[in-house]
């Protein structure tokens, strides 16, 4: 089958999942979503999305560093065409195709071979493929010509070309099965005796049947907590009445989506915090008035400014860490959100300008 | 003052200005004014916070204040005026808040062309923006005082200066259209000092081209380059253009050393290209470029001292290989390429900028001469006024010893045998400062 039909085919099995430290893939399994332990991070809870889910929040329900495989639970509709496991493993040579969000680039699929079946890492088997994978396919699906899940991309040695490695369905077969018998959620996989460990169960962070120190159960009971100016940026856009676990798309970047703008929030390292919504383009006739508008809006705007850069017209809020207090942010973020849809409409009504195009929302 | 100096001519000092940014001395009270306005800030007297840090930033020549910054209080608020080059920034500040704003043109002026760069300059700005009102185009600035203090001030302050005044220059310059406002403080220059650097602006190219003429046929990018960088550099510090020439001058510069994909055959040929309109331009578009202001803020970054002294060892470098290599025509070039190239690139400690500038001054004393300024070299019968070159620099370093634990010159080892030999000890004496501060 090839690889673009593969994709279409079964699109809404792939999620995107986002958690402060990054991106990664993950892919549906009956009604359980499957992804690598290093994707969620040690999160118990994560972002997802997908074709046919909207960005919401997920619980981790199992997460077992040492196999590096993790599962996630939310509501899902079941998708009209479900992916399977393979029954057999793959061998050298063999055709296959990856699918996942490299770099945030929604619903990629790469086509490679089987380098080798099974190449020994540590005491653990993983397929080595020759496909394209980068950061953010992590937890993907690997997929067989049958469109079998074969594998989950796992990772990469970092500066080859084309060195990907997936860890072989018969490990997430195992672990599923051994899970859906435990049948219980929020459970941890002890990295030293192997046995499956009731979250509650834990005390002080300690594996109750082995007594190893479990790194995930410490990461998870003490959660994301953010420090400092993106303490106080989230507690701002909380304030405001924004969910930041969801606006969240990294440690120091935060997006916003009203009405017909989006507005993204960036915390440099040099201090500087910019939010700015990229609004509408520069039409093709009357740009003069357009431009008069923009400066003269600028006059009234106090924390807010237009500018344009590539074409396109931004509404932006600036300053430097330092100096932001709750009170000048909330009344400058709020701003920001409210008068960014507001003038996007204005401008693509009255002026002519032209509405952005976005890819697909992650 | 140095007693060797009661010899010297009324004309050791001059009214000519060098460079870019800031011809004067800053505030000997400086960093005193500065943590005064830092502790008012604490405090929350921000008014008094203000006035601290305003006065810190102005500067002086000799013990006479240049009213860079014009300050008026009254007991709720403090109305400034701040100069840089040709822009003129006015502002009010309340106990919650500043607003500064310069005004650039007419709005009914304003072309298409000058609305869009604006409004994309905006984008690159971090505290200031552009917008306008029914009679101006204006940069403006709004700061909240709630959590301020100098330094968080001085860059926002600063960014709006520099660039107004960067701007309204790039308008004039590419906008020939266009009228600016608000210039009334600007002085144009002497009729006989615009003659003087016209005069030799032309000679100097035509010292260079017939300087080309002497370099091997073959192989001689590198000379070239050298020949063509330190005129350009050397234009800009001695004859200091501002408007299009300052603005397409540096655009050769930044050009030279910032394309990759292409030779230096061709970078060099496009900076012939460009000294070629530069000799043909006639004297009324040539004294179209000139004006006096004040400065309050410095445009080059601060650099390391040393950056500076890893520069000159390169260059030294240089120059030992051209000699190895026998092309001894260049190596007067390169003495002075080192120079000019500092003064335009690094960010100088006032003291260090001095000592360039001495130095500068010797290498080209015709020019200096010309302009109604003292001479420290016979060019005609190759001899230095050793004395005065030496109670010279002392009386720089003495004027910073005060910042300094170990700041001491070794003029004893300068080497007045000629030119060249003078240079390179001078260079070594440069390298060999001590900014320990106290």
């Amino acid at each position: 089958m090839n690889t673009q039909i593969i994709l279409e085919k079964y699109i809404e099995n792939i999620i995107q999942i986002m958690t402060p430290a990054g991106t990664g893939t993950g892919f549906i399994i009956g009604d359980i979503i499957v992804t690598n332990s290093h994707v969620v991070g040690g999160l118990n809870e994560v972002v997802i999305s997908a074709k046919k889910i909207k960005r919401r929040i997920a619980k981790v329900i199992y997460d077992d560093p040492y196999y590096d495989i993790a599962f996630i639970k939310t509501e899902l509709k079941k998708p009209s065409i479900p992916l399977v496991l393979a029954s057999k493993n793959v061998d050298d040579g063999d055709s296959i195709i990856a699918i996942g969000h490299p770099y945030g680039l929604n619903y990629t699929a790469t086509e490679g071979i089987v380098s080798r079946a099974s190449r020994l890492q540590d005491d653990l088997e993983y397929i080595q493929i020759d496909a394209a994978i980068n950061p953010g396919n992590s937890g993907g699906p690997l997929l067989n010509e049958n469109a079998e899940v074969v594998g989950v991309n796992t990772f990469i040695i970092q500066n080859a070309n084309n060195l990907g490695f997936a860890l072989p369905y018969f490990y997430l077969q195992d672990a599923l099965h051994a899970f859906k018998e435990k049948n219980q959620v929020a459970v941890i996989k002890c990295p030293s005796c192997k046995n499956l460990i009731q979250e509650e169960e834990i005390k002080n962070d300690y594996c109750p049947e082995c007594g190893v120190k479990l790194e995930v159960a410490k990461l998870r009971r003490k959660g994301y907590n953010p420090t400092g100016s993106t303490k106080l940026i989230e507690e701002i856009l909380s304030s405001l009445d924004i969910n930041v676990t969801l606006a969240r798309r990294s440690q120091a970047s935060w997006r916003i989506d009203e009405g017909s703008a989006r507005i993204d929030i960036n915390y440099y390292e040099n201090g500087i915090i910019i939010g700015d919504t990229k609004l509408c383009a520069i039409p093709s006739e009357n740009i003069d008035k357009i431009y008069d508008y923009l400066l003269k809006e600028n006059e009234k705007l106090s924390y807010l400014q237009f500018s344009i850069n590539e074409n396109s017209i931004y509404l932006s809020y600036l300053i430097v860490d330092s100096s932001l207090t709750f009170n000048e942010g909330k009344v400058a973020f709020e701003r920001l959100i409210k008068y960014s849809n507001k003038y996007d409409d204005i401008l693509i009504k009255e002026y002519g300008a032209i509405a952005q195009k976005r890819d697909e929302e992650d | 003052m140095n007693w060797l100096d009661f010899f010297q001519t009324a004309k050791s000092t001059c009214d000519v200005n060098f460079g870019r940014g800031i011809n004067a001395s800053i505030n000997p009270e400086e960093e005193e004014l500065f943590y005064k306005s830092y502790e008012a800030f604490e405090k929350k007297d921000i008014l008094d916070a203000y006035e601290y840090f305003f006065k810190s930033l102005i500067t002086f020549t000799q013990e006479n204040s240049n009213q860079n910054i014009i300050i008026k209080r009254t007991p709720k608020e403090l109305e400034f005026t701040i100069y840089q080059g040709c822009s003129k920034i006015t502002g009010l500040i309340t106990q919650k808040t500043l607003f500064a704003q310069t005004i650039i043109t007419k709005t009914s002026l304003a072309t298409v062309a000058l609305k869009r760069y604006i409004l994309e300059r905006n984008y690159q700005l971090t505290y200031a923006n552009y917008f306008s009102d029914d009679e101006y185009i204006k940069l403006k600035l709004y700061q909240d005082n709630i959590t301020l203090t100098p330094q968080k001030i001085f860059f926002p302050l600063r960014e709006l200066a520099l660039n107004s005044d960067f701007d309204k220059e790039h308008i004039r310059s590419e906008f020939s259209d266009i009228i600016l406002q608000d210039t009334n403080h600007i002085v144009l220059l002497e009729s006989k000092e615009l003659e003087v650097k016209f005069k030799y602006l032309k000679l100097w190219i035509e010292e260079l081209e017939a300087k080309v003429l002497t370099l091997p046929t073959n192989d001689n990018s590198g000379m070239q380059s050298f020949l063509y960088l330190n005129i350009l550099f050397k234009i800009d510090y001695l004859i200091s253009p501002k408007f299009k020439i300052y603005q397409q001058l540096s655009k050769k510069i930044s050009e030279y050393f910032g394309t990759e994909n292409s030779t230096v055959e061709a970078k060099n040929e496009e900076l012939k290209k460009y000294l070629l309109t530069l000799k043909n331009l006639t004297l009324e578009d040539f004294s179209d470029n000139f004006y006096n202001a004040k400065y309050t803020f410095d445009p080059t970054e601060t650099s390391s001292y040393e950056d500076i002294v890893i520069f000159i060892t390169e260059s030294q470098n240089k120059i030992k290989w051209y000699k190895n290599s026998r092309y001894l025509q260049i190596i007067p070039t390169i003495y002075n390429y080192i120079a000019f190239n500092s003064l335009y690139n690094y960010g100088m400690k006032p003291v260090l900028k001095d000592l360039f500038h001495t130095l500068v001054k010797i290498q080209n004393s015709s020019y200096f001469e010309e302009l109604g300024c003292s001479s420290l070299y016979d060019k005609e019968n190759e001899t230095f006024s050793k004395r005065q070159i030496v109670s010279q620099i002392k009386t720089i370093i003495e004027n910073s010893a005060h910042k300094y634990k170990n700041l001491v010159v070794f003029t004893d080892d300068l080497d007045f045998s000629s030119m060249n030999d003078f240079s390179n000890s001078y260079y070594t004496m440069l390298q060999n400062l001590d900014f320990e501060e106290l």
